[in-house]
């Protein structure tokens, strides 16, 4: 697989695992059995973590840093493509996130449209005039769920790893 | 002896002076203003007026008698210039020049609206001195006790597509033509004959719905800069022509002209797409500098090489039909079925002006060749296509002759008629730019008659026409086909605008009523030979690229999707005269 050198904008990994650098304050950790107060922490964390994903997608949409984009793992799908936008897929899956008990972890799966972008081989003329121009790629969209994992330390949620799944 | 104004060279083979700094000051030096063959307007004489511009300088001029004036940029001490002026309607339109320097200015103004184009020029601005630069600033003039209008003159699209034959005060007839927004191609009449078009980046801007300013620069040739406002319903210009020619005289003047409306092509930006300059300026990222611009520098960038090397290169690797990661593949994207109609079939081709070629197709990809005077057979990888029923498309290397040549094949069993591009190296400019012969024959095979006199012809039917192609997703080009020798391609960008633009000698032959086999030389550009079979009816061509350069001699697959994009009625100016000159 080959990344593509010139590109100014970002492109999967082919493996990896790395933290984010994005986090979200969640809420203290009730330590009173309250089945009222557990699930108004459940509430404020899934909500936490909503607001860490919308975070993230704002930055990789407005052209994040490879290392915000090195958390990505992308099974089977994706490998050596130049990510240029990820959005929700409306037509998809209701976002859904699942906190785990001990609320330190959780998990995140999200349906989205991502727009990924393929550099032309320059092996004639027509391929070189479109990068001199500043083309020379195709893009398309594909439809996938991210799958996200979250962690909690000290108080702030934590993007743990991304993995960008095929529907 | 033939009046019709051929050069020694053609332009893009002409070596132009590489002219240091210090010669074009020597040559800048004595010069008092532009020329004109029109007279001068005084428009201007007597008046003072601050030119504002939005990211560029605050320019005061006065204007005095005689085609003087003086100058004062952003409040710095006034210089003197000659200079020279021209009104197309309500536009005035003056250029000067500014002493001890290698810069002017040209500006446009809409004494209408009072909102002004300003051009900055200058030379020794890029590593060939002598390629004029431009930067163009949008203001107004300003209007003393009057708020500043926020209105401008705007980048376009709105000249995409269109083409004008032009006739100057000079005498110089251009036919120019303008199918992308980024760069536009013109044929010198009267300059160089008319045979072959050239290209060069453009700036195209609206001042209204009826004039338009244009500007050309012959980057990669002489450098020389034009600019021209248009009046498209007059049909008139007036402009101005600042550089070096071929003798490396500078050429200043100023010129009027009147013109005929050619035509119009197709856009193919959305609709509601009205934007201009649709090629940035810098890549992505990068702040551009002053006058910065894509141009397309094929010459610059091209492999040239030696008969040795050409020949050592070719016994190294030598690909036909390469995968679809080989060489030229990106090309063949669209490329409909190829047929085995061949495979197993023996026959001959009888070429009226080469020697007559026998062939043995062992399989779909396999076939032997020899000359008909040859005693040995020799193997060649093959992939064909029958555009239209009973027309087939071929093509191979011949390995082991002299010029590596390759054939790219048209056999009509209809008609039992074959034509052949057969494409050579080791041409006189460059050893790796491709050359051509075209070959007309017949077939000679079991079953088959062949005619005695009937032949596939030369043709200027797709003269003026222009068709797109899109050969995989991302790459899509259209064809001007603009003289009977010459075409040229434009790129489109990721808007779907034109955009870069560059030509090549070319030649179409007829095989029947809507399919039309042609080929194009990228000389000067990467040496490659294409030729395709266009059929009119499906709209889709197949055709084989002929490369060679420092990676190898490559044979391979095209095929594209078409689309018509218009035509420009244009033949009549390549008609030879009883007193043999064109018209």
């Amino acid at each position: 697989m080959k990344e593509n050198a010139n590109s100014t904008r970002r492109s999967f990994l082919k493996s990896g695992l790395v933290l984010a650098p994005l986090t979200a304050v969640g809420p203290p950790r009730v330590l009173a059995d309250d089945g009222l107060k557990a699930r108004l922490a459940r509430l404020e964390d899934e909500a936490a973590i909503g607001k860490l994903h919308q975070a993230w997608l704002r930055q990789i949409n407005s052209g994040a840093s490879d290392a915000l984009l090195s958390m990505f793992t992308a099974q089977g799908f994706a490998f050596g493509h130049t990510v240029r936008n990820i959005a929700a897929d409306q037509a998809g899956e209701p976002d859904a996130i699942a906190v785990e008990p001990n609320g330190k972890s959780a998990a995140g799966r999200f349906h989205c449209a991502i727009e990924i972008e393929d550099a032309i081989p320059q092996d004639c003329t027509l391929a070189r005039m479109a990068h001199a121009q500043g083309g020379g790629f195709v893009r398309r969209t594909w439809r996938g769920v991210l799958k996200v994992e979250y962690v909690k330390a000290r108080g702030a949620w934590t993007i743990a790893r991304v993995e960008l799944v095929s529907v | 002896m033939p009046k019709t104004p051929y050069p020694k060279e053609q332009m893009h083979r002409i070596a132009y002076t590489k002219l240091s700094q210090q010669q074009i000051a020597a040559k800048l030096s004595g010069v008092k203003g532009p020329a004109s063959v029109s007279a001068f307007s005084d428009v201007f004489s007597g008046q003072s007026i601050r030119i504002v511009t939005d990211k560029g300088p605050a320019l005061t001029y006065t204007f005095g008698r005689n085609n003087r004036l003086s100058l004062a940029e952003n409040g710095a001490g006034a210089v003197d210039a000659g200079y020279g002026a021209l009104t197309l309607n309500n536009i005035g339109f003056f250029s000067h020049l500014i002493a001890g320097t290698q810069r002017g200015y040209s500006i446009v103004i809409d004494q209408d609206t009072n909102l002004a184009t300003v051009f900055e020029l200058w030379f020794s601005g890029y590593q060939d001195n002598r390629e004029v630069q431009r930067e163009i600033y949008y203001g107004y003039v300003e209007q003393p006790g009057r708020p500043a209008p926020t209105a401008r003159h705007v980048p376009t699209n709105r000249v995409e597509g269109k083409g004008f034959y032009w006739k100057q005060d000079t005498g110089a007839e251009t036919l120019e033509f303008y199918p992308s927004a980024a760069y536009s191609h013109f044929i010198e009449l009267s300059r160089f004959g008319g045979e072959l078009g050239f290209c060069g980046p453009s700036d195209y801007v609206k001042i209204n719905d009826d004039l338009y300013i244009y500007t050309r620069t012959e980057c990669e040739f002489s450098g020389t800069f034009t600019l021209y406002v248009m009046d498209l319903n007059r049909i008139e210009q007036i402009g101005v022509r600042l550089g070096f020619d071929a003798n490396d005289a500078l050429e200043y003047y100023l010129f009027r002209g009147k013109g005929e409306w050619l035509g119009q092509l197709a856009q193919f930006e959305k609709f509601g797409d009205e934007t201009g300059s649709p090629v940035p300026p810098a890549a992505n990222g990068e702040t551009p500098a002053k006058g910065a611009r894509r141009v397309y520098r094929p010459f610059k960038t091209m492999p040239k090489m030696s008969k040795a090397e050409v020949d050592a290169v070719c016994a190294k690797k030598t690909t036909a039909f390469a995968p679809a990661s080989g060489p030229g593949a990106s090309m063949g994207g669209n490329l409909g079925p190829a047929t085995n109609w061949l495979a197993g079939k023996r026959l001959t081709l009888r070429y009226d002006n080469a020697p007559a070629m026998e062939y043995r197709f062992d399989d779909a990809e396999t076939l032997q060749w020899r000359r008909e005077s040859d005693s040995n057979w020799t193997k060649a990888r093959y992939r064909a296509w029958e555009s239209m029923p009973g027309v087939i498309l071929f093509g191979h290397l011949l390995e082991g002759v002299p010029n590596h040549d390759g054939h790219s094949i048209v056999v009509d069993f209809d008609q039992g008629l074959v034509t052949c591009f057969n494409g050579y190296l080791n041409t006189p400019y460059y050893a790796n730019e491709a050359g051509v012969k075209t070959l007309f024959g017949v077939i000679e095979m079991e079953g088959l008659i062949p005619p005695k006199y009937n032949r596939h012809y030369f043709t200027d039917e797709m003269v003026g026409r222009a068709v797109s192609q899109n050969y995989a997703p991302g790459l899509t080009s259209m064809h001007l086909y603009s003289t009977p020798h010459s075409l040229s391609w434009i790129i489109f960008t990721t808007s779907d605008a034109g955009g870069l633009e560059w030509s090549g000698p070319a030649a179409y032959v007829k095989i029947r009523e809507g399919l039309y086999f042609l080929y194009w030389l990228e000389e000067a550009c990467n040496g490659t030979l294409g030729t395709i079979l266009v059929n009119l009816h499906t709209m889709r061509d197949v055709g084989v690229g002929y490369h060679c350069g420092e990676e190898g001699l490559s044979m391979s697959a095209v095929g594209a999707h078409e689309r018509l994009a218009g035509r420009f009625d244009i033949m009549r100016f390549y008609q030879v005269t009883t007193s043999g000159r064109i018209v």
